[in-house]
């Protein structure tokens, strides 16, 4: 690989599109599961009977079988080691509580790594404040003046399941123009230039710019300039309102194809009647682009097509 | 080489259950195919999972965590994904893992639990993130344009539409496991609240949480296991580019490409006339009408007269869907896989109270994607 290469691929950011995806969600843990954590409220450690054995977490199935749990048992709060490693975030260990017959991954706190062996025996340390969530259990840090005993009959004002668990994923990425896109939307950015690539067989000219024509399988050749002006190919009129909408509906979601081209693009048509739409943005309609003044190099640099 | 099912199971499917986790939720569906086939998990050579994008309920890779719930502890697992019509894929899979030798029975459990997540704004990841994803309005936005296409060009109109609605919510009412059983009227439907014009919320299935599990065999092997097996007649599973080049989308080629495939296999040349029955997958009333078309039970631009003629309803000459199709359940991951376990029911005269009177050539459809991945199959009573 060339330096200039390798500088390049460095400073990634020039290449890529940040995009953040956020969602929201409401988890089912599951009878097991959700007794586990709700008990962790009430500081007490919940297990599940599968024959001979107890596994901790409570289980709704055995891994062994795939049968449910006859039952549910109380454990001490009391573990050994089975396995470690420290990383940035701290060390996490594989913890096997007594009389359990499966390890899991929790943190370790308030031991220094390199005090802590396989066999090391640990403790429960539980959170101040509740929040329902596995995390009510905080850690397991030095063995403490716990009672240690053997599992026990669950007690019987054990917790019901908890039915829902709050839960969210906020993922970033970083997506690589490549050479198509990116010249395409350096175009878009810096003139408002909008260029598909014409197949080297059958002439049409693809938008998104791509290596390839998805109908003959030949390589693209040349670069081709196309007027932000077309028809609409298929039109709906959005009336739900949702979570990042660039509009206040109602508005048109229109896929549209511009003038010399062969794909669609999808967009929005804008400053319409929702009534009249049902006709005037409707599949034949002409648009034209109109130009935002943000410079961000994405299709949103098109604020929306309107009729012409 | 013949393929039949000698099982197949289903949740109770609800808008929410928070009574059972996913892994849960498969291994009621499980329990019940096995139970249908008189069978163990000791008995099962493979496991296919099947579900929807894992976007939709926070779990990568879930036939992990389903492992332990399926028992399927020491056997292959795989997982197939393929939009809404995974449940059908998953099956193909299937069969494809027995005519290929590496299994002699396979178990396949397609479930979503969409209770858990945003629906829509999941679907909106689906699009390129370059391309359409900035201005998409999960599959409903997508759907509602091309169905104002084909109204103004197949007369698809939104009363013909309404009919499917309604016929389809009618035949949920005999369906157990359908959990919207609410008949509306082409009236209701018309005047019911836009989400994306033309589709309105009577026009949308709702949203589910459920599971569905078939049993596939190796001939010989299906009737050593049960005197009613339904056997597979054909089955294929196709694709259209993206962003391909002068795609009207009026008509799915995928799906004419399938049915073309099928019916050969399956020796239909006059589909209207040779099905006994059809479970087709509408996620939304209009795409019933247009599959009408794709799949050859009428020509192109009658579907709305078709199903105005009431032949596509329970008493007509070919009932579709008489399970209630998606309107009475849509847990998506498994909703094709439920269209072909209808269909085996119908053929094996399992289905009960919404069983069509004698019927014993069946057909199947199944679609994910923005109209470019399609699914047919043919099931029968008579071994093929």
């Amino acid at each position: 690989m060339s330096t200039a290469l390798t500088n390049e691929l460095d400073d990634m950011s020039a290449h890529t599109l940040a995009s953040q995806i956020k969602m929201p969600y409401t988890l089912t843990p599951g009878q097991a599961t959700g007794i586990f954590i709700a008990e962790l409220a009430q500081r007490r450690l919940i297990g599940s009977r599968h024959k001979d054995r107890i596994l901790v977490p409570a289980q709704d199935f055995s891994g062994i079988d795939g049968e449910p749990a006859s039952g549910f048992v109380e454990v001490a709060p009391v573990g050994s080691v089975t396995a470690f490693t420290t990383t940035a975030q701290g060390t996490f260990a594989h913890i096997l509580i007594d009389g359990s017959s499966t390890p899991f991954v929790h943190r370790i706190i308030g031991i220094d790594a390199k005090d802590l062996s396989v066999g090391t025996r640990v403790e429960v340390i539980w959170a101040n404040e509740a929040s329902g969530t596995m995390m009510d259990l905080a850690g397991f840090g030095p063995i403490g003046a716990s009672a240690t005993f053997a599992p026990r009959e669950a007690p019987a004002d054990l917790s019901a399941a908890l039915e829902q668990i709050d839960y969210s994923l906020t993922l970033d990425y970083q997506h690589a123009y490549g050479p198509y896109y990116g010249t395409l939307f350096d175009g878009v950015k810096s003139d408002r230039r909008v260029r598909g690539i014409k197949c080297s067989k059958c002439r049409r000219v693809l938008l998104p710019p791509r290596a390839l024509c998805d109908v003959c399988f030949a390589p693209t050749a040349e670069w081709v300039d196309v007027a932000a002006v077309g028809t609409i190919q298929a039109s709906s009129i959005v009336h739900i309102e949702f979570v990042g909408q660039r509009l206040k509906p109602p508005y048109v979601y229109a896929e549209i194809v511009l003038d010399g081209t062969s794909t669609r693009l999808i967009h929005m048509v804008g400053h319409v009647d929702p009534e009249e739409a049902k006709t005037l943005a409707a599949p034949g309609a002409r648009v034209q682009a109109v130009w935002s003044d943000r410079r961000t190099g994405s299709l949103a640099d098109i604020e929306y097509f309107e009729l012409i | 080489m013949s393929i039949a099912i000698v099982g197949t199971g289903q949740t109770f499917h609800a808008r929410r259950r928070t009574d059972v986790s996913q892994a849960g939720l498969a291994r009621e569906a499980v329990n019940e195919a096995l139970a249908d086939a008189g069978m163990t998990m000791d008995d099962i050579d493979s496991i296919v999972v099947a579900t929807g994008p894992v976007m939709f309920a926070a779990v990568n890779q879930p036939e992990k965590w389903l492992a332990d719930a399926l028992g399927a502890r020491y056997k292959p697992v795989v997982r197939v994904t393929s939009g809404g019509g995974t449940g059908l894929a998953g099956a193909l899979a299937a069969i494809n893992q027995i005519k290929g030798g590496a299994a002699k029975r396979v178990l396949v459990v397609a479930y979503d639990k969409l209770s858990e997540g945003a629906l829509q704004a999941s679907i909106s990841t689906l699009y390129d993130p370059f391309w359409g994803r900035e201005f998409a309005v999960g599959i409903m936005g997508f759907a509602a344009a091309y169905w104002h296409g084909r109204m103004k060009r197949l007369g698809h109109t939104e009363e013909a539409a309404a009919l499917v609605a309604v016929k389809n919510r009618h035949n949920a009412m005999l369906n157990p496991k359908a959990h919207v059983k609410r008949e509306v009227t082409v009236e209701e439907v018309m005047a019911s609240r836009p989400l994306c014009w033309p589709i309105k919320i009577l026009d949308v299935p709702p949203i589910s949480d459920g599971a569905c599990a078939v049993i596939l065999a190796e001939g010989s092997d299906a009737l050593a296991i049960t005197d009613r097996p339904a056997w597979i007649h054909g089955m294929a599973y196709y694709c259209e580019a993206d962003n391909g080049p002068d795609r009207s989308m009026l008509q799915s080629e995928p799906l004419q490409i399938a049915a073309t495939k099928v019916y050969k296999e399956a020796g239909i040349t006059n589909p209207f006339r040779q099905f006994d029955v059809a479970e087709l997958q509408e996620p939304y009333t209009c795409f019933e009408l247009s599959y009408y078309e794709g799949l050859g039970l009428c020509p192109e631009g009658g579907a709305a007269e078709l199903i105005m003629s009431g032949a596509t309803s329970m008493t007509g000459e070919l009932p579709v869907n008489p399970s209630g199709g998606c309107m009475g359940a849509n847990p998506i991951g498994a909703t094709a896989l439920i269209r072909l376990a209808e269909a085996a029911m119908q053929v094996t005269g399992k289905a009960g109270a919404h069983q069509v009177a004698g019927a014993e050539r069946a057909l199947v459809q199944a679609g994910g994607g923005w109209a470019n991945l399609r699914g047919v199959a043919v099931l029968g009573a008579e071994r093929r």
